[in-house]
């Protein structure tokens, strides 16, 4: 904005959620060409520590490679990773206004009133991107490409050394877990694809006419198997409303045929299945870190704390229950 | 200790959840203090548990390596479930068993991966009683408010 003068920030307001970058939303006011003008904007900080580090370049990549396409995403405006400014590196982008994303708001009137709605589209555009070509999209210069035969081997390796890192008290049931993976590797790829990796109710804009906006939380994007995002979605601790609806919204058959079809891909289900079990050892690690943190004193966000033992617990039942050790 | 610590922390979280919170005008501090509340509830939960879980855990675990040590091959992992499954905990502070239970499942967790890789019957036996207090230990730990 090099026409804009007596650039100032008002309204500023912090959002909750986001353990994994602190959020605010303000409104940018400037004068230009004699005239003043404002923007709502969204600003997006590396805190202190989080529940997974990841490189803000890559979830603003991800921002700028799907603006405008058949996936919705706000416009990123600008990448600063200069910590001299606010301390930490951040990024900003479009503010979309007067939409909801709690999971919570989203199980209640009026917007469960679309949860067929919201489903169809919310897995529609996950086979979106998955079916999208990174090398096209422009991605392969910000998230590292892999061997399509490969790929569970280094979000496998990514996850356990997290666990390794963190993890407070043993985690038999994730150790487990972690061994079966490894005698029972899935086939490779069948491309390779953007992983949004954090894909699940929660994490989408949508109005209360049941329209999705923006997908959001691209902090863990990365280049891998389609079936990643899909399992992580199918993940029964996101079944929201304890009624088998995976995110809350569809039963697991029809988010997996939405899916297929609008991907082009196909959910084979031993390959889908290996990725569910990953999906929970991924989810532990994420909860352990979270732990870790706050017990370090790093990030003491309560969110952090709750997280740890209301997911963790979970994830173990999650896991167990794919493993068929629970109903 | 009257009135019961659960109930207090029960009428804290009422109190953070519906009074405090929404007195707030920050958006964000009525959602961390939210968070606050819903921790409450669960401190409470798993206070009245804290040590009984931990005691009934230690107890099953010992047992298990009790029923195991005949199947274990490797020599040295079969002493220490040996000296494991004679231990007790005598001190019942809850830090004092959350140490013991953490060096059990610690053990549990290298027991089962050598069960996991013979062949015999004995083993898969054990296999399977690992699995089932594996579904025990998570249902212990378990939170009325957990998502799954």
């Amino acid at each position: 904005m090099p026409e804009a003068q007596d650039v100032r920030v008002e309204n500023l307001e912090r959002i909750f959620g986001g353990a994994s970058r602190e959020t605010y939303r303000f409104t940018l006011v400037w004068c230009a060409a004699g005239e003043t003008q404002s923007r709502p904007l969204i600003l997006r900080r590396d805190p202190p520590g989080s529940l997974i580090d990841t490189d803000r370049a890559v979830e603003f990549g991800a921002y700028q490679a799907f603006h405008g396409t058949g996936v919705p995403v706000p416009e990123p405006l600008w990448l600063e990773e200069d910590s001299s400014w606010l301390d930490h590196p951040f990024f900003v982008m479009e503010q979309l206004t007067g939409f909801e994303a709690s999971p919570q708001a989203l199980m209640a009137p009026p917007y469960s009133d679309h949860a067929d709605k919201l489903a169809q589209q919310k897995w529609a555009i996950l086979g979106e991107i998955s079916r999208a070509d990174p090398k096209q999209l422009g991605l392969e210069a910000v998230m590292e490409p892999v061997a399509v035969d490969v790929c569970w081997q280094r979000e496998l390796a990514h996850w356990e050394s997290e666990i390794d890192r963190a993890e407070l008290c043993p985690q038999p049931v994730i150790r487990a877990a972690i061994r079966w993976l490894r005698r029972t590797p899935p086939p490779p790829a069948q491309k390779l694809s953007v992983v949004h990796a954090d894909f699940r109710t929660g994490n989408f804009l949508c109005d209360s006419d049941g329209v999705i906006h923006a997908i959001l939380d691209w902090e863990m994007a990365h280049l891998g198997d389609p079936l990643e995002d899909l399992a992580w979605g199918l993940n029964p601790i996101w079944c929201w409303a304890k009624d088998g609806r995976v995110g809350g919204l569809a039963s697991r058959e029809d988010a997996i045929r939405i899916w297929e079809e609008s991907s082009g891909l196909r959910a084979e289900p031993d390959a889908l299945h290996w990725w569910e079990v990953f999906s929970s050892v991924k989810g532990q690690a994420i909860w352990v870190s979270g732990a870790q943190e706050f017990t370090a004193g790093k990030n003491q966000d309560p969110i952090l704390a709750l997280s740890a033992w209301l997911m963790g617990n979970s994830q173990d039942r999650a896991v167990l229950h794919a493993l068929g050790h629970l109903p | 200790m009257k009135p019961d610590p659960g109930h207090f922390l029960g009428v804290v979280a009422g109190h953070l959840m519906t009074r405090t919170a929404p007195a707030l005008p920050d958006p964000y501090e009525q959602s961390t203090v939210g968070i606050l509340g819903l921790m409450l509830i669960s401190v409470g939960e798993e206070f009245e548990r804290a040590a009984s879980r931990r005691v009934d855990e230690n107890q099953a675990l010992r047992r298990l390596f009790a029923d195991a040590v005949p199947a274990v091959e490797d020599a040295e992992l079969r002493g220490r479930l040996e000296v494991a499954a004679t231990g007790s905990d005598g001190d019942l502070k809850v830090s004092a068993l959350e140490a013991s239970n953490s060096a059990l499942r610690g053990l549990l967790i290298e027991l089962h991966a050598h069960v996991e890789e013979l062949e015999s019957a004995p083993a898969r036996r054990i296999e399977e009683a690992i699995w089932r207090e594996l579904v025990a230990s998570t249902e212990r730990r378990r939170l009325a408010m957990g998502p799954f």
